[in-house]
C-alpha cells in the first residue's frame, strides 16, 4: 500500500515541478508555443495573431492608478 | 512559405529520424529500444504527412496549422512513452517494472486532468486549446522525468553507454528547446534567432541517437568513475 501511494505522490511531485517550471519558463509569455518535434517549419500561432482584433490594446485599470 | 534554409533543415532532419531507425534495425536493437524507435518512427511519418499538408495547402492555411499542432501533440506523448522507455531500461534490474508502468500512466493523467482544468472555460476552442496546452504540459513533464532520470542514472551507476547516451541526448534536448523558448519570452526583438533555433535543435536528438546505434554496441560499458563519484 505504501508503495502505491509513494508512486502517486512522485507523480504529483514531479507534476507540480513541472508545472512550476512551465511558470518559471513562460513568465513573459506573450501567446507563443513551444513546438518541439521534428524540423517542419511552423504555422503562425493561431492563438497570438489576430488576438481581440487589430486595436491597440487599453492600459490595465489596476495599473494606470498606482 | 518556407526558404532553403528551413527545407534543408527539414529533409535533413527527417532523413536523421529514419537513419535512427535503419541503425536500430541493423543493429538488432529494434524491439530492445522499441519506444525510442516507435518515437523517431512517428516523427518521420509525420514529417512526411506535414509536408504533404504544407504542399497542397501553404503554411499559413488551417489545414497545415491544425495538422501541425495536433501531430505535435501526439509525437509529445510518443516521446513522453520513449522517455518511460528509458525509465523501465534503468530499473529493470530493481524489478520495478509495474511501478515505472503505473507512474507513467498517472502522471499522464495527471497531466491530461491539469491540461484540462486549466482551459476548460474556454469551451469555445476546447479540443484545439486543450491539444496545445496537453503538449507543453506534457513537454515540461518529459524535461522534469529527464533530470530524474539521469539523477537515478547516477545514483544506481548504470554504465550502459547507450542507455547513458539516451538519457543525455534527451536532456541536452529537451533543455535546449526549454532555453530557447524561455529566451525568446524574455526577448522576443530577436525573434529571427528563436525562429532558427529550433529547426537546428531538432536535428540533434536523432544524431545522438544514430551515434549512440552506431558507435555503442549493447553490451559497451562507461567506466563509472567517467560519470561521477557518489557516495552510495
Amino acid at each position: 500500500m505504501s508503495r502505491k501511494l509513494s508512486v502517486l505522490f512522485l507523480a504529483m511531485l514531479v507534476l507540480a515541478g513541472a508545472m512550476g517550471l512551465k511558470t518559471v519558463v513562460a513568465g513573459h509569455n506573450d501567446g507563443t508555443v513551444m513546438m518541439a518535434n521534428g524540423g517542419a517549419p511552423v504555422p503562425p500561432n493561431p492563438w497570438k495573431v489576430k488576438k481581440y482584433g487589430g486595436a491597440p490594446v487599453a492600459p490595465l485599470s489596476w495599473k494606470v492608478g498606482k | 512559405m518556407p526558404g532553403p534554409f528551413e527545407y534543408s533543415i527539414w529533409i535533413i532532419c527527417t532523413l536523421l529520424e529514419l537513419g535512427v531507425v535503419v541503425c536500430a534495425l541493423a543493429r538488432h536493437s529494434f524491439r530492445r529500444y522499441f519506444t525510442l524507435n516507435l518515437y523517431m518512427t512517428a516523427s518521420f511519418v509525420t514529417s512526411v504527412g506535414r509536408y504533404a499538408v504544407l504542399a497542397r495547402n501553404g503554411l499559413t492555411s488551417d489545414e497545415y496549422t491544425y495538422f501541425y499542432y495536433y501531430s505535435d501533440a501526439i509525437l509529445t506523448i510518443c516521446l513522453y512513452f520513449a522517455l518511460m522507455g528509458l525509465y523501465s531500461i534503468v530499473f529493470e534490474e530493481l524489478g520495478a517494472g509495474t511501478y515505472v508502468r503505473a507512474f507513467s500512466m498517472l502522471l499522464l493523467a495527471g497531466t491530461a486532468l491539469f491540461s484540462y482544468g486549466v482551459i476548460h472555460q474556454s469551451e469555445n476552442r476546447m479540443v484545439t486549446h486543450y491539444v496545445v496546452e496537453m503538449s507543453q504540459n506534457l513537454y515540461f513533464v518529459g524535461l522534469v522525468l529527464t533530470y530524474v532520470l539521469w539523477g537515478a542514472v547516477l545514483k544506481l551507476r548504470e554504465t550502459r553507454a547507450r542507455v547513458i547516451q539516451f538519457v543525455l541526448s534527451l536532456g541536452v534536448y529537451f533543455s535546449l528547446y526549454a532555453a530557447n523558448y524561455a529566451l525568446g519570452n524574455i526577448y522576443p526583438n530577436l525573434g529571427y534567432i528563436w525562429m532558427y533555433l529550433p529547426p537546428l535543435i531538432s536535428t540533434l536528438l536523432p544524431i545522438a541517437w544514430c551515434y549512440a546505434f552506431l558507435r555503442f554496441t549493447e553490451d559497451a560499458r562507461l567506466a563509472p568513475a567517467r560519470l561521477a563519484v557518489i557516495p552510495r
